[in-house]
């Protein structure tokens, strides 16, 4: 408990307040888009009565922080109003992309989790061989390699020289689970290529560690087979780092997804944020953005409080 | 070069600072040839030289039109073929060095610079100030910075200043939290108290007694910040939200080409080939540095 008072909750103070800060960034930026929203809508040709029904309709003869508290407690009570180019309700705009994303995001963990862990512990047992430092240098390239190169080159060989898998990821035309693996998958692979080799990197290093301890030796002197000894004894004890890093994996995908939708034509919330902004679609991209950021936060906040639960120091020092 | 900075006692290793036993060090490693690093400073240096000479040797002028035939797949006359334009890829790759490399490095500069003044600041200072700055710092670490350049930059439009700008302020508040703990780590040492005592200003002491021991760290901020600029930047390109056509930019020559990638890969390819071999060069070369600096390679989730 003490633990949860010392550590949580400031930290959930802190994610709540840089919530806010977004928020009012998001605000900031879309006023910033160029043009009056009611003549952006309406066209030039619009009347000036017109123009001014949609003003008032939309508050915008209101003061800016004034529209800013409207938007906040509007969209906390789940009306996030309507989309200015289709007129629907933004939550239907959204919520459809959202779950693509989703899906998306899902198949690249299912992608990525046990890749990394196979690469991560091959990589520190092959430590002091010939071929570590050319695998080594293979996964920094990994990270290094920006993803729209990596789902182009992946689009180029798998869908355009062999095709197997269809060059644009038209999930919602999918209708076998088979059919929407098909199209899940080199924009799921892409993602899981980025995330996978800083994750290597990192668990790479920490039972690297672990295995040169005392106590690894120790079981080793023990008898204890090789197999035994990683697994048992040495794995337990890196996976923390390897946590953390997933978590703010997952937070970096928040990024990556945007390119990597752009990439296939993925009907997800990256794309509809992209074209959103293209088109100037106020209301969506505020929803969008705040979202996003939303996980993003809350991602940061769970990497936080994993890292402190799993670390004994970290909660002895919170006694 | 000055390798043992006023300020450091001499023979002495005092944290992370550049003293001659560390700079010895330095060279000793270098001597190991660690092939990865030669061939990713290697490669680093013919980046520069291309950004440097380009103009002078590139086939073709960048945006000169139909210099052949549209489409024109990869031969001796246009190494990396023509684009939709007639345009010479390879001419374009050639002057899109310079936008790339100019915009990251002012970028990556400017986060360091505006970081490690931030970060040696709260080291020094410490009490309320340091808390304050450190939650600022914090805020600014939990927001997604794609989407809040893409907002800001759609917004006010993608001109380089603003490019430049935005993601100078995402990396600077990763640099100040390197700096601030690389600072804190000498800050409690007798020759900093001795300054104080001197009765030197804060501004001197940060300078001439906190500065040279955190400088390593910088140099492997800068190279790495510099890495992380490129991809974000040409992100930025290819999302359309960075260069305007037509730039030679590769990421937006990749977007550009990617509508006939199935029948003009080479349009994706040339562009692709740069941008992959600058970033992994960088991101192996900032590998090496730190290694040889003594660092703790500073690997971290992506920006």
């Amino acid at each position: 408990m003490r633990y949860i008072s010392r550590l949580v909750l400031p930290r959930l103070g802190l994610s709540l307040g840089t919530l806010l800060a977004v928020s009012l960034m998001i605000f900031w930026a879309v006023e910033l888009l160029p043009g009056d929203t009611a003549t952006r809508v309406l066209g030039r040709e619009a009347t000036p009565e017109r123009v001014q029904d949609l003003r008032e309709q939309l508050n915008l003869d209101r003061s800016a922080p004034e529209r800013y508290g409207i938007w906040l407690a509007g969209f906390v009570q789940g009306d996030w109003g309507e989309s200015l180019v289709s007129k629907r309700p933004v939550t239907d705009v959204v919520l459809p992309r959202l779950e693509n994303t989703l899906l998306l995001a899902g198949l690249t963990l299912v992608i990525y989790v046990p890749l990394s862990l196979i690469l991560g512990i091959g990589l520190a047992l092959l430590r002091e061989s010939r071929i570590a430092p050319f695998l080594s240098a293979v996964v920094v390239a990994g990270t290094a390699l920006p993803e729209f190169v990596v789902g182009l080159l992946l689009l180029l060989v798998f869908a355009v020289w062999l095709p197997w898998f269809p060059p644009l990821a038209l999930v919602d035309d999918a209708e076998t689970l088979p059919q929407l693996l098909q199209t899940l998958t080199l924009p799921a692979v892409t993602l899981a290529v980025a995330i996978t080799a800083y994750a290597v990197l990192m668990m790479q290093a920490s039972l690297v560690s672990v295995l040169e301890s005392d106590y690894v030796r120790m079981a080793t002197l023990k008898g204890l087979s090789r197999r035994r000894v990683v697994l048992r004894h040495a794995l337990p004890n890196a996976l923390g780092p390897a946590l953390r890093v997933t978590v703010l994996n997952i937070a970096f995908i928040i990024g990556g997804i945007v390119t990597v939708e752009v990439v296939f034509n993925f009907p997800g919330l990256g794309r509809l944020f992209i074209d959103s902004i293209r088109i100037l679609d106020t209301p969506v991209i505020e929803a969008i953005a705040l979202i996003l950021a939303g996980i993003y936060v809350l991602l940061n906040l769970g990497a936080d409080v994993a890292t402190g639960a799993l670390n004994p120091r970290l909660r002895a020092a919170a006694r | 070069m000055d390798l043992a900075p006023a300020g450091t006692p001499a023979g002495g290793e005092i944290g992370r600072g550049w003293t001659v036993s560390r700079a010895a060090g330095a060279v000793r490693w270098l001597r190991r040839q660690r092939l990865a690093f030669l061939i990713a400073a290697g490669i680093l240096l013919l980046h520069v030289g291309v950004a440097l000479t380009g103009p002078v040797w590139a086939p073709y002028p960048p945006d000169e039109l139909l210099v052949g035939d549209p489409f024109k797949s990869p031969s001796r006359e246009h190494l990396f073929g023509t684009d939709n334009f007639g345009r010479d890829v390879f001419s374009r790759v050639v002057y899109g060095e310079r936008t790339v490399l100019s915009l990251s490095l002012t970028a990556a500069g400017l986060a360091v610079v505006a970081g490690s003044a931030l970060g040696l600041l709260m080291a020094y200072v410490r009490g309320w100030l340091d808390e304050v700055v450190m939650r600022g710092v914090d805020v600014v670490l939990t927001i997604p910075p794609l989407i809040l350049s893409l907002l800001i930059l759609g917004g006010v439009g993608a001109s380089y200043p603003v490019i430049i700008a935005t993601v100078a302020f995402f990396f600077a508040a990763r640099v100040a939290t390197v700096i601030r703990a690389a600072a804190l780590d000498v800050v409690s040492e007798d020759f900093v108290t001795a300054a104080r005592l001197r009765g030197e200003s804060a501004a001197s002491i940060a300078r001439r007694e906190l500065l040279p021991n955190v400088t390593s760290s910088m140099l492997v901020e800068f190279s790495l910040r510099t890495g992380y600029s490129v991809l974000f930047i040409a992100g930025l390109s290819f999302l359309g939200f960075g260069s305007a056509p037509p730039t030679p930019d590769w990421g937006l020559m990749i977007n550009e080409g990617r509508s006939y990638i199935s029948s003009s890969p080479w349009l994706v390819l040339g562009p692709s080939l740069a941008l992959a071999s600058l970033v992994v060069a960088l991101s192996l070369f900032t590998d090496g540095i730190s290694d040889a600096l003594g660092l703790s390679p500073f690997r971290r989730a992506k920006a």
